[in-house]
């Protein structure tokens, strides 16, 4: 990549590897992947075929399990929907890949920006303290964010499926509405960014609907049919949300949700599932458990068990 | 440098020596172990799946947390001579959020929810609906589920924290989860159950946590002793609430792990003045 001081296939073998980049390779990687991204309109156009990931949040070896289950970059083609960092014990490691392949690969891997694509969530959620503890410093995680400020809100495979971290907002009808957003920063908590990275389906429901937390939306069966009527689309694709069985279709198969974190922090048990849409556009969901090298280390395989017995009061 | 050649896929992995995983597998589908009379189960399984949910939110009237672990159950029971049980305590996710307040009379609000709705009534004012309100931090006062005719009395005894911090051999540990949700990026709630039996005593604590961010701490204990000699058994039952402000100003400004502190109940414990204390008791 012209004007990048730094290998960028070097990185990716370190990377898979789950070795660390020095901090000056992250800073010049984040500030390329910034030039890059700018460039994307918050509405990125793509085709098919593409397989589509959900959640990761820093489960790493997850990560790499889907590689080996889909495909490598650039073989197969990746979008992922967000929620990169946080909760997982190697966020640093799973974000860094990711930057890389984009930078590597920028037709054939995109990514959407997540609600913990932000500083104020990552604060709170992990990354913030993941950062300071393998680097020493807060820098990394400032490199990062500044970065996540250029991601993309929205992407439409095949002009057909629409592709979003949360949902919809009731500031958007056409997708036109999308590409006047001003998202080159820290995600708000109000408007139709914060709702496009945030808001959840509620399949009860018809309309939009408050949240009883005093702030965000749920969207119903008719905002669902509007939105792809008056856009001309057939689907929408979310992440966001966890579901034991790895995937949810709702309302007639008009929206699902893809989730990427089997047994999610390590202990929920859950499925994942990655979305692959074929070159005629089909979908299939790919269903998988957590990483071999995960279940190596079980708990339940004896001396651990001891180990984790705690005289509390 | 050329990018003539894609980096190859990888060949071998690293191995993952340093991540803990708990998958519920059939070890911890019923752990068990029995003191003289007394029986004691815990049970970890995968979260709830779809179906399971639609019906437990049927049952309850409120949607359940995120994170939801319905078949998950740590209990206590005093089993009769002929392996029947005759008294039982249960911690289970169903009854602890059938105790969460389901009219919205308890409703906290998130920090920015002021400004929030201020703008959406300028942007959409035909949006009137609000999802049924309840308590969504999910703030239980649950002190387990009893079954048997025994029931607690008030006490003025103290759990005996001089013989639980003795270091006895334990026979039994469990830490099982019931239930955890990030109140959608606004901090987080979580209920779990820890047991630990001695060869003359134990002790279980049902801890439930929780912190919105930049409005209130909150922590809910309900700790059950049984001294296996004597029958006695003792529930002790506690709520400590404080300010995000006011908790903010006691954490050290040299700990530079604040984000951390506050994720970690054990160590939050200590920041929350104690509001009550309620203690009672049986004989089994």
């Amino acid at each position: 990549m012209p004007g990048l001081p730094v290998d960028l296939d070097a990185c990716i073998e370190r990377l898979y590897k789950r070795e660390l980049l020095a901090e000056p390779v992250i800073e010049a990687i984040c500030a390329k992947t910034k030039e890059l991204l700018m460039r994307e309109s918050n509405v990125v156009h793509i085709l098919s075929p593409v397989t589509v990931v959900g959640d990761i949040h820093g489960q790493f070896y997850d990560l790499l399990e889907i590689f080996r289950i889909g495909g490598f970059c650039p073989d197969t083609n990746y979008l992922f929907l967000g929620d990169y960092v946080d909760r997982g014990l190697f966020s640093v490691e799973t974000i860094s890949l990711l930057v890389c392949l984009k930078l590597r690969y920028p037709n054939r891997v995109h990514l959407i920006r997540g609600n913990h694509e932000s500083r104020g969530v990552t604060q709170s959620y992990g990354f913030y303290t993941e950062c300071a503890r393998k680097y020493g410093s807060a820098n990394v995680w400032h490199h990062f964010t500044d970065m996540f400020d250029f991601l993309t809100l929205s992407v439409v495979i095949n002009n057909d499926i629409f592709c979003v971290h949360g949902g919809l907002s009731p500031s958007i009808h056409s997708i036109d509405q999308i590409k006047i957003i001003d998202r080159f920063r820290e995600i708000p908590h109000e408007g139709p960014m914060a709702d496009l990275v945030w808001s959840d389906p509620d399949a009860e429901r018809d309309e939009f609907a408050l949240s009883p937390r005093g702030a965000g939306y749920t969207f119903g069966a008719q905002v669902v049919k509007k939105f792809l009527e008056i856009n001309n689309f057939s689907h929408i694709l979310r992440a966001h949300q966890l579901c034991q069985e790895g995937y949810q279709v709702l309302y007639d198969d008009r929206l699902s949700t893809v989730w990427s974190a089997p047994n999610y922090c390590y202990r929920c048990g859950n499925l994942a599932s990655v979305l692959e849409v074929d070159d005629s556009g089909a979908r299939f969901f790919n269903v998988f458990d957590q990483a071999p090298e995960n279940a190596d280390n079980r708990v339940d395989q004896q001396p651990v068990e001891k180990a984790q017995v705690e005289y509390f009061l | 440098m050329s990018f003539s050649m894609p980096p190859p896929p990888p060949t071998s992995y690293p191995i993952a020596r340093d991540v803990q995983t708990v998958m519920p597998t059939a070890v911890d589908a019923g752990k068990t172990i029995t003191v003289g009379t007394v029986k004691i189960t815990t049970r970890k399984l995968p979260i709830l799946n779809a179906q399971e949910i639609e019906t437990m939110t049927e049952r309850l009237g409120i949607a359940p947390p995120e994170m939801i672990f319905g078949n998950n159950i740590v209990s206590i029971e005093k089993m009769g001579a002929g392996g029947q049980s005759e008294w039982g305590i249960e911690f289970n996710a169903l009854d602890a959020l059938d105790l969460v307040d389901k009219t919205g009379n308890d409703m906290l609000k998130v920090a920015y929810s002021a400004a929030w709705q201020k703008q959406r009534e300028r942007m959409h004012e035909g949006i009137k609906e609000v999802v049924k309100p309840f308590d969504w931090t999910y703030s239980t006062n649950y002190k387990g589920s009893v079954t048997g005719a025994k029931q607690f009395e008030p006490t003025q005894d103290q759990i005996p924290l001089d013989k639980l911090r003795r270091q006895d051999p334990i026979l039994f540990f469990d830490d099982v989860m019931l239930y955890e949700d990030e109140l959608a990026d606004n901090g987080m709630s979580i209920l779990s159950v820890k047991i630990r039996v001695m060869p003359s005593r134990l002790l279980l604590l049902a801890r439930f946590y929780m912190r919105l961010d930049d409005v209130v701490f909150r922590i809910r204990d309900t700790r059950v002793f049984v001294e296996f000699e004597d029958g006695v058994v003792l529930r002790e039952y506690q709520e400590r609430e404080e300010s995000y402000e006011s908790v903010e100003t006691k954490i050290p400004p040299y700990r530079d792990d604040k984000p951390a502190i506050m994720r970690d109940p054990n160590q939050m414990a200590e920041y929350l003045p104690l509001k009550s204390t309620v203690t009672e008791k049986l004989v089994l």
